[in-house]
């Protein structure tokens, strides 16, 4: 990552900018922090980034958290486990919350939440039989009768 | 595959009880060697002429190295980028993977012993995708052996079906995939039920497979293995755990699926029979152009080896038995490792195999060889060869390897990083020997179960060799009459307690001091009383069956230590390790023993750089890392 150009001596200001959600609301976050989204991080790289940068695609309760999680990472001296703790705690949210923060990820190429997030997703898709993946995630199923039950007859040691 | 040599010298390469420790250097780079570290922690890659550039580079992860016994076996994660991949999708998946965290792949299959100590990182190609069954966790540190049944999965009609959007539960295609390349095989397959785009998605995650461990369970037919390898076919490593027998069809399914595979590791569990035979080994690894690393157990069917490859750069083989030849012509080959089965009954000639590995393979580097067969002989034919690269040499289990072996080891191999002579008849001279020719470059030095060293050759070595990391002397300092379990193991393991009578192997003190020594491994040494250790950056301690090291003349002064087995040792004994290691103000008391020896001609006395040495310790111990686990169960 290329560095911050801001000066890091604690009696200058720290360099922020401002993303605006797509329902209009701004949030500042630290450029330090911003540089973990590949997507900011080229916009600041080309100076794109002093006014405030628009999310379309991004709602601002999904952005505040991503704004915090960003914030959390780019914190010097925070030890591994209680990371790792935060880490859990911020991903224990229900699952249209997870998705937003995987498209959020996706979307400002922010690799760390995009593990952490589909990761979670993935925990919570294992062991599960695809009906109750299917209450979980709201999905329907897009199989007719006759090839869901060639596919169930085909896994059906897949759970052994 | 490889079985451990004996007990758990380095247990934390070895032991059930072994917390996750420092180094993923526990990872034996044979399998089964479990002791020291012929690998880099990161990256798995064996140590010798190895440059780790874990994180960085976009070359393959080198996981071909199944050292990694216990490496937690998560897989390399790359995102390759799908078919409909979104308009950021390869520079995010390259961004992606290189934060994924991943781990040694081909870690074991095994039972992974030690809880792989430290998740080995790998440089993570954006090309690469690895499916394996265990968590592609951030947070794994444990190794999952979480080998899945995997059925077939016979439906191909509706192949490339493409769900437009893909709105299966709100996640784009790209995403979707994001997250089922992190499922373990047998999930992947079963989420294919779900709905079109996920069935879509999924296959989609199996073509961009290139690594796949796989348990082929007993009443798993072969065409189950071959339909999931057809759902790979750009697999680049494979991994099979076989509990029912294995034999050539198996060998002609994966050459027939997987026309790009460059590692190929199959292992038995204990009922399964190795059935292919050498002719057909043979067979399978000319054609195949492009293996660089086989490693298959069970081998004792072979009857005969003639390999012949010219890209193969990894062998491993074990339980290998009778073979009436054993050629290898791979110009390539860096590293092998042949263990043969110790029942006894093995009458290969080692003396030709050796002499036409030195000639075929000019460039090897690492050697291990476990035989009881292994004689002088044996040595003198392998350093008549022009092997000027060697830098690991094992050559284990051989009580006929004698100072003569060595004196000719010394003369041939001038840069020698691990030496391995465990179970041999070396003596003190071999060591010192060896402490002439190799300080510069030797850091790993194992003599376990070398009855006829003494506890002042064990000394010199690490006065005389700076580069020590590593130093496994078990069951050397040993009395013969001993006929605690410990001992019965070892015969077990193959290794005869030769009998010496000398009453100099009890009461034995050992003073070591080492500014590099990492790992210490004195497990089953009996003749030890007194034991004085001062070194900074020692993180194992292996004092299992140290029965006779008195409570009152042990000083460790190691304020880097991590784990001490004290398994067998005194009760009181448990106590003051205890408190040395992990007390933050370490007692200024004044630990000058004297005593006098049995023969009543010496007083022993600690030497006196442990005193002054005692206040910088003491400031070390508190600002020590983490607290010491003292392993006695």
């Amino acid at each position: 990552m290329s560095s911050s150009s801001s000066s890091s001596s604690p009696s200058c200001p720290k360099k922020m900018i401002t993303l605006k959600s797509s329902d209009g609301e701004t949030f500042e976050i630290e450029e330090i922090a911003a540089l973990q989204s590949k997507t900011l991080e080229s916009m600041i790289d080309e100076n794109c980034a002093s006014t405030p940068v628009p999310l379309p695609n991004i709602t601002g309760k999904i952005l505040a958290k991503v704004v915090e999680y960003c914030t959390k990472h780019a914190e010097v001296g925070a030890d591994a486990e209680s990371l790792r703790a935060w880490d859990a705690e911020f991903v224990s949210v229900d699952h249209p919350t997870l998705f937003d923060y995987i498209l959020a990820a996706n979307f400002l190429e922010i690799p760390t939440l995009l593990n952490l997030a589909c990761q979670s997703v993935a925990d919570m898709v294992k062991g599960k039989t695809p009906d109750e993946i299917h209450k979980i995630f709201n999905i329907k199923s897009t199989f007719t009768p006759e090839e869901e039950e060639e596919l169930r007859r085909e896994n059906q040691w897949a759970f052994d | 595959m490889h079985r451990r040599l004996h007990q758990p010298h380095l247990p934390h390469s070895d032991s059930p009880a072994a917390p996750s420790s420092s180094s993923s250097d526990d990872a034996a780079a044979k399998r089964g060697k479990k002791r020291g570290s012929y690998n880099c922690g990161r990256c798995g890659l064996p140590k010798k002429g190895h440059s780790c550039h874990a994180g960085s580079s976009p070359s393959p992860a080198p996981d071909s190295s199944s050292s990694a016994s216990a490496a937690a076996a998560s897989t390399p994660v790359s995102a390759a980028a799908p078919a409909a991949a979104a308009s950021s999708a390869s520079a995010a998946s390259a961004s992606a993977v290189a934060l994924a965290p991943s781990s040694l792949a081909s870690a074991s299959r095994r039972p992974p012993q030690p809880p792989p100590p430290l998740l080995p990182r790998h440089p993570i190609s954006h090309l690469r995708r690895a499916l394996s069954f265990d968590d592609l966790d951030v947070r794994a540190d444990e190794e999952e052996e979480d080998f899945d049944e995997v059925e077939p999965d016979l439906d191909e009609r509706d192949r490339d079906f493409v769900d437009g959007d893909a709105d299966a539960g709100g996640l784009p295609a790209r995403c979707l995939w994001e997250v089922l390349r992190r499922l373990p095989p047998a999930e992947l397959l079963a989420v294919a039920r779900v709905c079109k785009g996920w069935r879509e998605t999924s296959r989609r995650v199996w073509r961009a497979a290139e690594d796949l461990k796989l348990r082929v369970p007993s009443r798993a037919q072969l065409c189950f293995v071959g339909s999931v390898l057809n759902k790979c076919p750009e697999l680049v490593r494979l991994s099979l755990r076989m509990e029912s027998d294995v034999d050539a069809t198996m060998l002609a399914c994966i050459a027939f699926s997987c026309p790009n595979l460059e590692s190929v590791e199959i292992s038995t569990s204990s009922n399964a029979v190795n059935r292919i035979t050498g002719d057909e080994l043979g067979r399978f690894v000319a054609d195949k152009r492009c293996l660089t690393c086989l490693k298959m157990e069970g081998c004792s069917n072979l009857g005969g080896l003639v390999l012949s490859s010219s890209s193969l750069s990894t062998l491993w083989l074990s339980d290998l038995n009778s073979l009436s030849k054993m050629v290898f012509n791979c110009p390539n080959l860096r590293e092998i490792s042949l263990e043969f089965s110790r029942n006894g009954n093995d009458c290969t000639d080692l003396i030709a195999m050796v002499d036409g590995l030195g000639r075929s393979c000019p460039i090897l580097q690492n050697i291990h060889i476990a035989s009881v067969r292994l004689s002088h002989a044996v040595v003198l034919a392998l350093t008549a060869s022009n092997l000027r690269g060697l830098r690991m040499l094992s050559l284990v289990l051989g009580s006929e390897i004698t100072d003569a072996s060595v004196a000719a080891i010394a003369s041939s191999f001038s840069d020698l990083e691990l030496l391995d002579l465990s179970g041999s008849s070396i003596s003190d001279s071999g060591i010192g020997m060896i402490c002439n020719v190799f300080p510069e470059t030797l850091s790993r030095l194992l003599l376990a179960l070398c009855p006829n060293i003494s506890s002042s050759g064990i000394q010199f070595a690490t006065a005389q060799l700076p580069l020590l990391e590593l130093m496994d002397c078990g069951m050397t300092v040993c009395d013969s009459n001993n006929e605690s379990l410990i001992s019965d193991e070892a015969i077990n393991h193959g290794m005869e307690k030769r009998p010496n009578s000398s009453l100099h192997l009890i009461h034995q003190k050992l003073i070591i001091k080492h500014s590099k020594l990492k790992k210490l491994s004195l497990w089953g040494c009996s003749g030890l009383d007194a034991l004085y250790l001062n070194c900074p950056e020692l993180n194992d301690l292996n004092l299992n069956a140290c029965k006779n090291l008195l409570p009152d003349r042990l000083l460790i002064q190691c304020p880097s230590l991590e784990n001490v087995y004290a398994l067998g040792c005194q009760e009181l004994l448990i106590e003051v390790i205890q408190n040395q290691v992990n007390n933050d103000s370490f007692p200024v008391e004044n630990h000058l023993p004297f005593k006098r020896l049995a023969d009543g001609s010496k007083r022993v006395r600690v030497p006196h750089f442990l005193c002054q040495q005692q206040f910088d310790v003491d400031k070390k111990q508190r600002s020590r890392r983490r607290p010491c686990n003292v392993l006695a169960e």
